[in-house]
């Protein structure tokens, strides 16, 4: 196992990058993280595909990009055929619901989120929903805002709330949004030299 | 209905009643479409539950649970909708008190709401109980609160209660394997046996004169 320490030294503002070569040497991992994370653990084994590893919220399973963009893919199917409803019927939400959760579903997919749940309350919004015993997260998402909350079954930990406008730049926002949930700051691994599919249609729905 | 029964108290329970497709996705339980609000004219969000007043034994909570789904059945078949694979199926019921609805004005982080209540609104059902939260006046994320409200009801609900209602006994796996635990615990009766036995004398007494005098 490996503790990976972030380098203050290299800090830009609040991210920084650490650069470190695993023991067999096959992959070299960039991490970004916040100007104070420190200890995200990894298992430094070599791995043959393109992993990325995804910081799910008790574990550190890995998955392939590819399952990954697979289960993001079915969700994005999903929100077509709720937004192909007609019109009262249960599950229906509005056109501009979907586009504004199909960016967001493919920010999350970027951020490596697992895939979460989804629910409506009716045609204006969408619900992502990763919750489990002790801890949830909520993401609302309407056709021009999106919030999220984070909770216990003994109280409400935190709110966040952002117009669609601020997600010219979301990075800041996600990362907010995990370290909220797991109370403490978060890194993002991804491989070495892979690129992110770029086109949101493509990968999700 | 013509009858006002009165306020009903903080301490009393009310049971929400889990059915099969709703409050599932697939084959799975989710607590999320379980608390399901519609959306009301005046500025408020509305869900159905029972009172225990007139549901005094599990036996009458789960008789109304199979009523409901069996209605909404043959609802559909009236209307030539009906497919056998969305056929509803009552899988069992959570419990949460009225004070636990009221409280959610003044809870932390849920500032947008101004009034919460129970209401006993008889709906073809003598327990049915109207939940109302409304909302303040210039509320700017409506949808968010609700999924707020929504994880509250859910944080006070106990149970399950579950039950296989006698036409669903060929239905295997029943869907009510994945129901969750509530997370305010299990049901527990605290009531005494003479205070069960009353509850059911009074339940019956009303439940006599309603269906005589007031059903339509």
């Amino acid at each position: 196992m490996a503790v990976i320490v972030h380098d203050s030294d290299n800090a830009s503002g609040s991210m920084a990058d650490v650069s470190i070569a695993n023991s067999a040497g096959n992959f070299h991992y960039v991490i970004k993280g916040t100007s104070s994370a420190v200890g995200q653990v990894i298992d430094a084994e070599p791995m043959s595909d393109n992993f990325v590893l995804t910081t799910t919220f008790s574990s550190l399973p890995i998955i392939s990009r590819s399952e990954l963009a697979q289960e993001y893919k079915e969700l994005g199917a999903a929100l077509a055929e709720m937004t192909a409803l007609d019109e009262g019927e249960e599950l229906q939400i509005e056109r501009p619901v979907f586009e504004a959760a199909s960016s967001i579903a493919f920010e999350l997919m970027k951020r490596s989120f697992p895939p979460p749940e989804v629910f409506t309350h009716g045609p204006k919004s969408v619900v992502f929903d990763w919750s489990n015993a002790r801890n949830n997260l909520y993401l609302t998402i309407s056709a021009d805002k999106m919030s999220a909350l984070i909770s216990t079954p003994e109280r409400i930990k935190r709110r966040m709330e952002y117009s669609l406008k601020e997600f010219l730049n979301p990075s800041g926002i996600f990362l907010a949004i995990r370290a909220a949930y797991a109370e403490q700051p978060v890194a993002l691994i991804e491989k070495a030299g892979s690129s992110p599919t770029e086109e949101p249609s493509a990968a999700v729905g | 209905m013509g009858i006002n029964w009165g306020p009903i108290p903080n301490a009393d329970n009310l049971y929400r009643h889990s059915v099969s497709p709703p409050s599932f996705t697939g084959k799975k339980f989710r607590h999320a479409k379980f608390w399901k609000l519609f959306d009301c004219a005046d500025n408020s969000v509305v869900a159905s539950v029972a009172w225990e007043r007139y549901v005094p034994t599990t036996a009458l909570v789960h008789k109304y649970g199979c009523r409901l789904a069996s209605e909404r059945n043959a609802k559909k078949r009236d209307a030539g909708t009906f497919v056998e694979k969305d056929r509803q199926i009552y899988c069992g019921a959570y419990r949460l008190t009225a004070h636990a609805v009221r409280q959610l004005v003044g809870t932390e982080g849920l500032e947008e709401v101004s009034h919460a209540d129970v209401v006993h609104d008889i709906e073809n059902e003598i327990s049915h109980v109207s939940l109302k939260v409304f909302f303040n006046s210039g509320i700017t994320d409506r949808e968010g609160t609700k999924t707020v409200i929504m994880d509250r009801l859910w944080s006070a609900s106990s149970g399950p209660l579950i039950h296989i209602c006698s036409g669903d006994q060929e239905t295997v796996p029943h869907p009510n394997t994945t129901l969750e635990d509530g997370p305010a615990g299990v049901c527990c009766d605290t009531r005494s046996c003479l205070g069960r036995i009353l509850d059911l004398v009074r339940f019956q007494i009303h439940n006599w004169i309603w269906e005589k005098f007031y059903r339509e």
